[in-house]
């Protein structure tokens, strides 16, 4: 039912008088610092605008004294329109579009407020876009009313021309108000295009017709403006007049945009039109940085806007106007925001045009540009802090060396000046590059330090791409530079040359190409100084950014060993400083690693280099194991195992020390100190272990070759010579591990310490089985870490895969403990574990294909078993009892191991027919609880994500069993007898009896295949919980 | 040029112009020097005032041929310590899963902010390693020392 046509209002009535106490109230300053009051003051107001009296409200409003009614009245139209939804006919639009047109006119007329006018202009696109409304051509129409002073209707607007006819009578004030409602009219349209097409297609229909007059009327602004510049030499009046104009272009650019034809040529040439007069603009002091602003935002998206004369006059301002003016006083004047305007404009140039840029001859305004571009890098201050056009500049030259091997032909006489320009912003750029004084970063912030970092390493980036083009000789630029600025102790020159060698090392460490340059560096007198250390006067960050590219040289220095020594001194010098003691200790390892046999004979050096560092406060659990380990792929290069022993028992007599203190920290209540203590010496003595690991080239155990080997045999390492130390490292577990606090930590770096001999035929990380069979029994049901030591257990087992029955006593151990653990969850599921079971079932599911034959011949009940679950039941049995419920628990983890540990079991092939016979009894045994248990789950019980899961074991089992599975299904389904309602309120099954065959068959039909059965499972599971669980929904 | 490598191409354009602070997403560079559109490399910064704050995770973002009709693989390298991401260092979050909330007008940059996001909120319901997981639901104040050490080990660059 349609609203019957707004009447003007009535002042005396209640709620008009209401509304204007109401905004008195509202901005009384009295109640600006009570949230309460303006609160239900806004409440009430809102209830007023959507009410019955509403257009009575605004339209007495809009006739206020104060500029706050005014606006409220033209946010009341505004909000009534928009809540009346389809309560409005079209004949009511038409009376309520009058009111607000005449409405707009009064106030244009009487000088109102731009707050006021543009709140107006915002009305009336509600209006435009009301779903009855029919309006078109509605900026000729608004125009031709204000040119009137009075309400013109759509019809009688357009006997006028608009262009000829109505534009040219309109005042500023008139056209400023004109241009308010297009920008909002276009910004609508914008935003309607996120909408669903079928409700919001043809208001943009109706927008789109409004596209001519729209540009029409930017243009007939720019020209006018430009006009009275050139006659009065003044601007200032229209600035406000020409910066609306300009950005009306680019709102309705975005309109145009989206809705433009390649036919509609006129429209595309009027677009031109009114960007070259934007373009001309740029050159009038009052509209420059307006137009600087919008022609950056048209270049970077909508380059049709632009035809080659635009182009064209743009390179001329640039290099050739007050904008050259603007963008060459960057570096002698202050920099700010508004200079920042006029580089964004030359960077979205010079990224449109390209390589074009480039031309051969060059143009004295590319020239000019280029001469500006690389004059950008000279602006004072810091990049990325102090200014942000380095940035954008060196963005914009990473894009050119890019694609320049894509777009140009070497042989091509432009890619030579591409290549000269790209080496000249090499050189422009190292200043800019320069690590901050002391005294400047003091006052940065953590934010700005890191900004500054991220800014060099994406400078940096420049030079990789750089480097295929200018080749050695970019190398040699920072290899001279680094010589020059050593040579006369210029720290912070030095410190920039390094860091950038550093990142090229990417493209030149390998493959050698700059060695010669490299060797001048790390070759010369100076820097043979440098490292002998001492009072060197290097600055920390110089030190950690040369300590840092020691690293990333690693195939230099293996190249050229004899540079080792004095490298490594001043590495392990840094390590005394605490902001270079992880890229030092970084450095360490890595070049350790890459030339340990090369460095054997500087051993004893750093041993003792190492008793200096290990009691320094530097000497953390970030740094000390890369050392380590580092030092022990040294030692691991060694001749003979007695001097491997000599040097491992001084390191590791050590550790057994701080293990004691460790204990005696625990035993006086430090206990947070004890643990970090602890878990620095075992994380150590794995690194060791880490480190001693034997090479790829050389022996190591070779499982098909050890088939039927004694699994612990006697060795130098645990009965010779080596045995003492192999005692040290046990001493040191033992110390920390039994009676010391529980600490994930300490678990982890002991079971890595355990790991570290598992690939290994004989060695110092070698141990009796006893010991990690010993250390995963010592720990309880419940601690954090127990997936840890389980994963451990596993690697044991896989370890002696080769010869599971040297190691079947081992193996029951582990089983058995494991299903300790387990019959303590079912008989008490209160004390239930996740983790524990999770890394118990997982642990058994990866024994299974190699240790199957223990598990299954544990016939025996646990001795230990008295609850009612695991009293008399075999192990085997409990076992696959628990990964039985495992398949029901809501625990993602345990669920997996559990659906993981039957996909074992179900694929499990005996290894002598007797075994195949025994291994298909057992299952058929469970093939009825598993089709129970799994029907149970994907008729919408478990989790969306559970069913790749348990798909996997239903396909498994319907593939391998399927004569038994099939009728099994069928039973466990006819059980599931869930109700559902339907459209009707009716109780109905959830699953009729077809669809729960069809399942079955379906099941039958995919024969095991994963996608298919997967698509059959998660449409019943569907079925089961509601199609709003789909997530194509 | 294909779909995936001019949507790249654009990806790669609009990083340039902004990306959030701290970030890092380029094309990894082949020994030749030439750019591999269809792997980059990335780094994820922990957010400020959360236990990642302070470190800076690398990561290899893999597009398959079919981007942006299917998602990208994130896979951090070195492996990461955290409940949401598998052992092998691949990241699971629900936008980067084709059959949940990977829609082909996710950005680039929304991916790494959304993996940001996952750090400091990781989700309980889809574990994918069971070491950060177990000790995220079972020793909190483990899980965050742990957590404090990993920000340690990966320093701002």
């Amino acid at each position: 039912m349609a609203t019957s046509a707004p009447n003007m209002g009535d002042a005396n009535s209640g709620p008009i008088v209401e509304a204007h106490t109401l905004i008195t109230q509202l901005y009384d300053p009295a109640n600006q610092r009570n949230p309460t009051t303006i609160n239900e003051i806004q409440t009430r107001l809102q209830q007023l605008q959507k009410g019955d009296h509403a257009w009575e409200i605004a339209d007495s409003l809009l006739r206020e004294q104060s500029a706050h009614h005014r606006f409220m009245g033209a946010l009341t139209f505004t909000v009534k329109i928009n809540v009346s939804g389809n309560q409005i006919e079209e004949v009511t639009t038409w009376q309520i579009l009058e009111r607000l047109i005449n409405h707009f006119v009064t106030i244009v007329n009487e000088g109102e407020q731009t707050m006021v006018v543009r709140k107006l202009a915002s009305s009336l696109v509600a209006i435009f876009r009301h779903t009855a409304s029919s309006w078109k051509r509605a900026l000729w129409q608004l125009a031709a009313s204000l040119a009137h002073g009075a309400f013109v209707s759509e019809s009688e607007s357009q006997t006028v021309d608009f262009l000829t006819g109505v534009l040219p009578t309109l005042s500023t004030s008139k056209a400023t108000a004109l241009v308010f409602f297009s920008i909002a009219l276009a910004e609508e349209a914008l935003r309607l295009e996120a909408e669903p097409q079928e409700l919001v297609g043809s208001v943009i229909q109706r927008v789109v017709e409004n596209i001519g007059d729209a540009f029409l009327l930017v243009q007939y602004i720019l020209r006018q403006i430009a006009y009275h510049a050139a006659e009065a030499g003044s601007e200032s009046l229209e600035a406000t007049l020409s910066h609306e104009a300009m950005g009306s272009w680019k709102t309705w650019l975005g309109v145009y945009g989206n809705h433009r034809h390649s036919s509609d040529k006129q429209t595309q040439s009027l677009v031109i039109s009114c960007g070259h007069d934007i373009i001309e603009a740029l050159r009038l002091p009052s509209f420059s940085e307006s137009a600087a602003s919008v022609l950056t935002s048209a270049l970077e998206t909508r380059s049709w806007a632009f035809d080659t004369h635009s182009i064209f006059t743009i390179a001329q301002v640039l290099s050739d106007s007050i904008v050259t003016k603007h963008l060459l006083s960057v570096t002698e004047e202050d920099y700010d925001n508004d200079s920042m305007t006029f580089i964004d404009l030359l960077v979205a140039y010079v990224s449109l045009v390209g390589f074009d840029l480039f031309t051969d001859p060059m143009k004295p305004q590319n020239s000019q540009i280029l001469a500006i571009l690389h004059n950008i890098f000279k602006i004072p201050g810091y990049a990325a802090i102090d200014e942000s056009a380095t940035t954008r500049v060196l963005e914009y030259w990473g894009e050119i060396a890019e694609c320049l091997l894509d777009k140009l032909e070497s042989s091509d006489s432009r890619y030579q000046i591409v290549k000269s320009q790209m080496a000249e912003v090499v050189l422009g750029m190292f200043n800019k590059l320069l690590y901050p004084n002391s005294s400047d970063i003091v006052d940065w912030s953590d934010e700005e330090r890191s900004e500054f970092n991220s800014y060099r390493h994406e400078a940096c980036d420049y030079l990789l791409s750089a480097y295929p083009i200018l080749g050695i000789e970019l190398v040699s630029v920072f290899q001279e530079s680094a010589v020059n600025h050593l040579q006369k102790l210029d720290w912070r020159g030095f410190e920039v040359a390094m860091f950038c060698l550093a990142q090229l090392s990417e493209a030149v460490d390998e493959n050698g190409h700059a060695d010669q340059c490299l060797d001048s560096i790390f070759g010369s007198d100076a820097f043979a100084q440098l490292c002998l250390g001492g009072e060197t006067g290097i600055p920390l960050k110089a030190r950690q950014t040369l300590v840092d590219s020691f690293g990333k040289y690693e195939s230099y220095f293996e190249r050229h060993s004899y540079l080792l020594p004095s490298v490594l001194n001043i590495l392990f010098e840094s390590l005394n400083f605490e902001s270079c003691a992880q890229p030092a200790s970084r450095s360490i390892l890595t070049l350790s690693k890459s030339c340990s046999r090369m460095l054997v004979t500087e051993l004893p050096t750093f041993l003792d280099r190492l008793d200096q560092f290990r009691t320094r406060p530097t000497a953390t659990v970030s740094t000390m194991p890369k050392v380590l380990e580092g030092i022990s792929t040294i030692i691991q290069k060694l001749e003979s195992d007695e001097q491997k022993v000599q040097t491992l028992e001084r390191i590791l007599g050590f550790f057994v020390q701080e293990a004691k203190t460790a204990r005696e920290e625990a035993a006086g209540s430090a206990l947070e100190i004890a643990r970090a203590h602890g878990h620095l010496v075992l994380s150590c003595i794995a690194s060791i272990g880490k480190g001693l690991r034997s090479d790829g080239d050389e022996v190591v155990i070779n499982l098909d070759a050890v088939q039927e080997q004694d699994p612990y045999p006697a060795s130098f390492w645990n009965s010779g010579p080596g045995s003492l130390v192999q005692q040290l490292i046990m001493e040191a577990m033992r110390l920390l591990i039994v009676d010391f606090p529980v600490d994930s930590g300490i678990i982890d770096s002991a079971c890595d310490i355990l790991k570290a001999g598992y690939t290994e035929s004989s060695g110092l990380f070698v141990f009796p089985p006893s010991l990690t069979v010993d250390f995963i029994k010592s720990f309880p049901l419940g601690i954090s870490g127990t997936d840890v030591i389980m994963a451990t257990a596993s690697s044991f087992l896989a370890s002696h895969a080769s010869h599971a029955m040297k190691i079947r006593e081992e193996t029951v151990q582990l089983i058995a403990h494991v299903s300790q653990l387990f019959a303590s969850m079912l008989d008490n599921p209160d004390v239930y574990d996740p983790e524990t079971a999770n890394a118990g079932i997982d642990f058994l599911a990866r024994l299974l294909p190699k240790y199957y034959p223990i598990l299954f011949s544990l016939t025996e009940p646990l001795p230990s078993a008295c609850g009612s679950e695991s009293q008399g039941t075999p192990i085997f049995a409990l076992v696959l009892k628990f990964a039985l419920q495992a398949l029901t628990r809501p625990e993602p983890l345990v669920l997996r191991s559990g659906s993981a540990f039957w996909v074992a079991m179900i694929d499990l092939r005996g290894g002598s027919p007797d075994e195949t016979v025994a291994l298909d009894q057992v299952l058929e045994h469970f093939v009825p609880h598993l089709c129970e248990t799994l029907i149970g789950q994907i008729t919408g019980r478990c989790a969306r994500s559970d069913l790749t899961f348990l798909n996997d074991v239903l396909r498994r089992l319907m593939f391998k069993k399927m004569v038994l599975t099939r009728p099994n299904l069928i039973v466990a389904l006819n059980a599931f007898d869930a109700q559902g309602t339907d459209a009707n309120g009716n109780q109905t099954p959830v699953l009729t009896a077809q669809d729960k065959s069809r399942f079955v068959e379906s099941l039958v039909v995919a024969r095991g295949g994963k996608a298919q059965s997967l698509e059959i499972v998660r449409s019943l599971w569907l079925k089961c919980r509601g199609m709003a669980f789909d997530y194509a929904q | 040029m294909s779909l995936c490598l001019n949507r790249l191409q654009e990806e790669r354009k609009q990083w340039r112009r902004d990306h959030p602070f701290g970030f890092v997403a380029k094309p990894h560079r082949t020994p030749q020097g030439t750019l591999d559109l269809k792997h980059w490399e990335c780094a994820v910064p922990g957010k400020k005032d959360t236990l990642w704050e302070g470190g800076v995770f690398k990561m290899d973002v893999l597009f398959p041929d079919e981007y942006p009709t299917k998602p990208p693989k994130c896979k951090f390298t070195p492996p990461l310590f955290h409940p949401n991401v598998y052992p092998s260092g691949t990241v699971c979050l629900s936008i980067l899963n084709e059959e949940e909330a990977w829609r082909p007008a996710i950005t680039i940059r929304q991916i790494l902010l959304g993996i940001q996001d996952l750090l400091n909120e990781p989700n309980p319901e889809s574990p994918a390693q069971a070491d950060a997981y177990n000790l995220f639901k079972k020793d909190r104040a483990a899980y965050e020392r742990r957590v404090r050490q990993v920000v340690k080990e990966n320093p701002p660059m």
